[in-house]
């Protein structure tokens, strides 16, 4: 149990660290990795918290996202390496003040709320894999159906959305129209 | 025992403060979107944390999981094409140079 406590914490502590990094430096690419970092601590989090499915889940999935932002990175900004020292950010005092009252509330509520009694023990994982696996394709089918419709439309409305738009003028000859 | 839900509950608050910082400071579109990415990351940590210390017996706060990794995915397809079709049509995706983008 203490063991579990410790894990939580250094890996909690780990994503919060790289969480701040992500918008501390000023190198665009680093910013990405930072944030790789931490979504991979949040996955450790869920190793560490007996979620062995989730956890993996998680680390897979943001490794490719995240180096996929990486890439974007490099194409759309001005000065991906950070070496100019460009200040990109706006209304910090605003975002502060919004970040911090989000977090402290939510900071609060954790705290303050009677959240009843916990339970010590987990299902062990291949119970948890094949009980997931019952659900998503028993009660919760529905749902899982709508989520793989759902990214099947945001990856074509998304490759609609960056295909240049064409406008056939002239007889057929292809105009970029921008 | 306690303890572990309420580390887990804090650093998923302390997450989605820095997402919410992240949001709403950045004027870089792919910036904006790291910061969604911790706001859901927070939110995230919370589910499995409730999921594991209170309702383990229930397998529907894994869906939930399930579902806002979706929202993740989601997140980062639509916004990479948004990226892109705004990088073609103007050359960057600076938010302060999308003024023209309000109604």
């Amino acid at each position: 149990m203490y063991a579990q406590a410790f894990f939580v914490a250094i890996f909690g502590l780990a994503a919060i660290g790289f969480g701040v990094w992500v918008f501390r430096t000023s190198s665009m690419v680093r910013s990405a990795l930072a944030l790789l970092f931490s979504q991979t601590a949040v996955g450790c989090m869920f190793l560490a918290m007996q979620t062995e499915f989730l956890g993996v889940l998680q680390i897979m999935m943001m490794a490719t996202e995240m180096s996929i932002m990486a890439i974007f990175m490099v194409m759309f900004m001005m000065d991906p390496g950070g070496l100019g020292g460009m200040d990109m950010t706006h209304q910090k005092r605003f975002s502060i003040g919004a970040g911090v009252i989000a977090g402290g509330v939510a900071i609060a509520v954790a705290l303050l709320a009677d959240w009843g009694p916990v339970t010590p023990q987990a299902p062990d994982a291949a119970m948890q894999t094949r009980e997931l696996g019952m659900e998503l394709l028993g009660r919760s089918m529905l749902i899982f159906e709508t989520a793989g419709i759902t990214i099947l439309t945001a990856m074509i409305a998304a490759t609609a959305v960056a295909i240049p738009v064409q406008t056939l003028a002239n007889g057929g000859d292809k105009e970029d129209s921008e | 025992m306690t303890a572990v839900l309420i580390v887990a509950l804090v650093t998923g608050a302390i997450l989605f403060g820095i997402g919410v910082y992240g949001a709403l400071s950045q004027t870089n579109l792919v910036m904006i979107m790291m910061g969604v990415e911790l706001i859901l990351a927070g939110a995230l940590v919370n589910l499995v944390a409730f999921w594991r210390f209170l309702h383990p017996e229930s397998y529907s706060g894994q869906m939930f999981v399930l579902v806002v990794m979706t929202v993740m995915a989601v997140e980062m397809a639509v916004g990479f094409g948004v990226a892109i079709a705004r990088f073609r049509a103007k050359g960057s995706v600076e938010m302060e140079e999308a003024g023209d983008l309000k109604g």
